[in-house]
């Protein structure tokens, strides 16, 4: 270490990050010259814990693991285990899936819109980006009867209808949501101060994308063409038409907009699924537990969430491992971080959405 | 002795001191306020500035154990003496003339980057690399701002210096007879020629105000804080104190640079008279610009001042000039 840098500690506990890393900086001035990142506080042991748990139970544990993503955790995990016992699961409960999964998509993209004018503290910004997200959050209380985990998927099915009330509300809802989040993306694509902030920083470019094995919004902003609902289409999403957005600005920027244009298309989901969901039981009856191993992938907010699982006969499985997104974007961190200013470590974290409790467990 | 008793007073009571704090404090309040109701939210009620500081005064002072002792502990005082100081030298239209009549527009000058200074040494006093970086990002804000605030001050003297002097070359940096030039010919807000001048006040405000966008050295969701991160109990409060002195001595400074006029002989409605010139002051160069914009990057502060206050404070020089 040179005589003109010194130590800059971020974290554990930091106003901009809502969950504890700890950031290790070299500093010279104010361009940061070498980046440790430590993590970790925050570990649960939830994998070894899930192996103490009937399957069923662990339903609820997995929805647990995160907030933000809370369903895509108990949709893949249900998903691995309809893989493993070979549960096919009805129609209508693959829609109300997806249901689901884009409503707390949306709320999930808004959070992070709004955190990103937090840190460059653009209160008012804030302020109004949340509001809207109050709206979601409100489609969820009124559907599920919850704001953060749904408790909609269960083994086989999903664990309460939506009737065609709350679909014609949800569709009612969204009608409402959709000028709000238009003005918002508007707002994050025209503004100056905001774009004086994002443009161009955080770099990722496209091959370190691709060395990293980066996912989700990240790889879509940098160009790379990877989304589980596309490649690997699962539940609904064959059926129904929408876009996966690529930007190839590779910056923080490019992100956001990823982001802001996937809301528009989970409205189209959502919207389509209210529309499309066919008549029937939502849950097929469980099945005799054999001794098998099995995996499945879905597309959370941040990318691809991965479960594994492997029972032995029992009830209890003998391993549930997962591998979720943040995971595979942390590394990039160091790539964006390169030289950046100490007044953008914050917003670069943010820019991969971080979720050190998934990612930690 | 009496004319010491006579300044004592003033800096502690009248204008400076606990007037200053009321009325700063008053505003602080309906800043939060104003802002909570642009951003849909209630807000704290307009005492909250004074429950925030009773409750800082009522908390443990801690030192860091590697900071620099004297110098962590003397930078608040610092701070806080160079302002009650200056708050007694801005006069009060039809109320108060300024201390010993001698508000001199060079010894507010000086005066005014004292809190900021203090905020550096109380910053680099700490011994936490964010009081560093705090520490440099409060210096160049400060070169960036300095120097239209010296240019809007050398233009309204040389204005008032050459209508003293019936048209001659002159300049004038007594704050009284600027005061009273302007009772007897108009505002200077009100002078085109003075109008780019005016605007760079303006924008000079929130920087020396460390509010968004120029909150800089202080970004919480950055540097935590920066310097004042060490800083809790008393020593904080008198920070607090500082900053809202600060408040009341450059919007006093801006009406009495550009709005003196009165509209009664009586003191009383004179009074109420500039805190609300102020309040309008404040609320259309702090209230509305923190609530419709973000924080800069310090490289792009710094580039904003010099280039767009400082073109303007020069267009009013030049105009003044030529004129």
């Amino acid at each position: 270490m040179s005589s003109g840098t010194f130590t800059m500690p971020l974290g554990p506990v930091h106003v901009a990050l809502e969950e504890p890393v700890y950031f290790h900086l070299t500093v010279e001035g104010e361009t940061v010259r070498r980046v440790e990142l430590t993590s970790g506080h925050v570990h649960r042991g939830m994998e070894a814990m899930a192996t103490q748990r009937s399957l069923i139970k662990n339903t609820t544990l997995t929805e647990r693991v995160c907030s933000l993503c809370s369903n895509s955790h108990s949709f893949t995990y249900c998903m691995a285990v309809e893989n493993v016992l070979g549960i096919d699961i009805p129609e209508r409960a693959r829609y109300l899936r997806v249901l689901a999964e884009e409503i707390k998509r949306v709320a999930s993209h808004l959070f992070n819109t709004a955190i990103q004018a937090h840190i460059i503290g653009f209160k008012s910004l804030f302020m109004h980006v949340m509001e809207v997200r109050e709206m979601m959050q409100d489609i969820k209380e009124t559907v599920y009867g919850n704001r953060m985990n749904l408790a909609s998927n269960c083994i086989g099915g999903v664990k309460c209808d939506v009737d065609n009330e709350l679909l014609q509300y949800i569709v009612k809802m969204i009608a409402k949501v959709e000028p709000a989040v238009e003005e918002i993306r508007e707002i994050y694509e025209t503004n100056s101060m905001v774009l004086g902030r994002t443009k161009g920083l955080g770099l990722l470019p496209r091959e370190d994308a691709v060395r990293l094995g980066v996912v989700g919004p990240v790889a879509r902003g940098s160009g790379v063409p990877v989304d589980v609902r596309k490649d690997s289409p699962y539940a609904a999403y064959p059926e129904l038409e929408f876009k996966s957005f690529l930007e190839e600005g590779c910056c923080i920027h490019s992100r956001t907009k990823v982001r802001l244009n996937e809301i528009f298309e989970s409205f189209k989901l959502i919207r389509q699924c209210c529309e499309r969901v066919p008549q029937g039981a939502v849950v097929a009856p469980m099945r005799q537990i054999r001794t098998a191993e099995a995996c499945a992938r879905t597309e959370a907010p941040r990318g691809e969430v991965f479960y594994y699982i492997r029972t032995n006969g029992t009830d209890m499985p003998a391993r549930l491992k997962w591998r979720v997104p943040s995971y595979m974007n942390w590394e990039a961190l160091g790539v964006m971080m390169r030289d950046c200013k100490v007044a953008d470590v914050a917003l670069i974290t943010n820019s991969i959405d971080p979720c050190v409790s998934c990612t930690e467990r | 002795m009496s004319d010491t008793l006579l300044a004592i007073l003033h800096m502690c009571i009248f204008p400076g001191g606990l007037f200053a704090l009321a009325v700063s404090f008053f505003f602080k309040g309906l800043d939060r306020r104003v802002e909570a109701r642009l951003q849909r939210r209630v807000g704290p009620p307009l005492v909250q500035p004074w429950l925030d500081l009773a409750k800082l005064l009522t908390k443990e002072t801690l030192i860091p154990r590697t900071a620099c002792r004297p110098a962590f502990l003397l930078a608040p005082v610092f701070g806080f003496t160079g302002m009650a100081v200056c708050a007694a030298f801005i006069p009060i239209p039809g109320v108060f003339q300024g201390l010993f009549n001698m508000g001199d527009l060079l010894v507010i000058f000086y005066l005014l980057p004292i809190p900021a200074m203090a905020l550096m040494l109380g910053g680099s006093a700490s011994s936490s690399p964010f009081g560093a970086v705090g520490f440099s990002r409060e210096m160049l804000l400060m070169l960036a701002y300095e120097t239209p605030l010296l240019m809007i001050l050398l233009s309204v003297a040389m204005l008032v210096g050459k209508g003293l002097a019936g048209g001659a070359w002159g300049a004038e940096f007594s704050l009284l007879k600027i005061v009273a030039w302007q009772q007897q010919t108009g505002s200077l807000g009100f002078n085109p020629a003075m109008i780019p001048a005016l605007l760079a006040y303006l924008i000079f405000l929130p920087g020396t105000m460390g509010v968004a966008p120029f909150d800089i050295p202080e970004a919480e969701t950055e540097i935590i804080e920066g310097p004042l991160l060490e800083y809790g109990g008393p020593l904080l409060a008198l920070f607090q104190i500082t900053s809202a002195l600060k408040t009341f001595v450059v919007l006093g400074l801006g009406v009495a640079l550009f709005f003196p006029g009165t509209i009664s002989d009586l003191w009383p409605v004179n009074l109420i008279w500039f805190v609300l010139k102020c309040l309008a002051l404040m609320l259309l160069s702090l209230t509305l610009v923190k609530s419709a914009t973000g924080r800069f990057r310090i490289d792009q502060a710094f580039r904003f001042y010099v280039t767009v206050p400082t073109a303007l404070a020069l267009c009013s020089l030049i105009l003044v000039w030529v004129m």
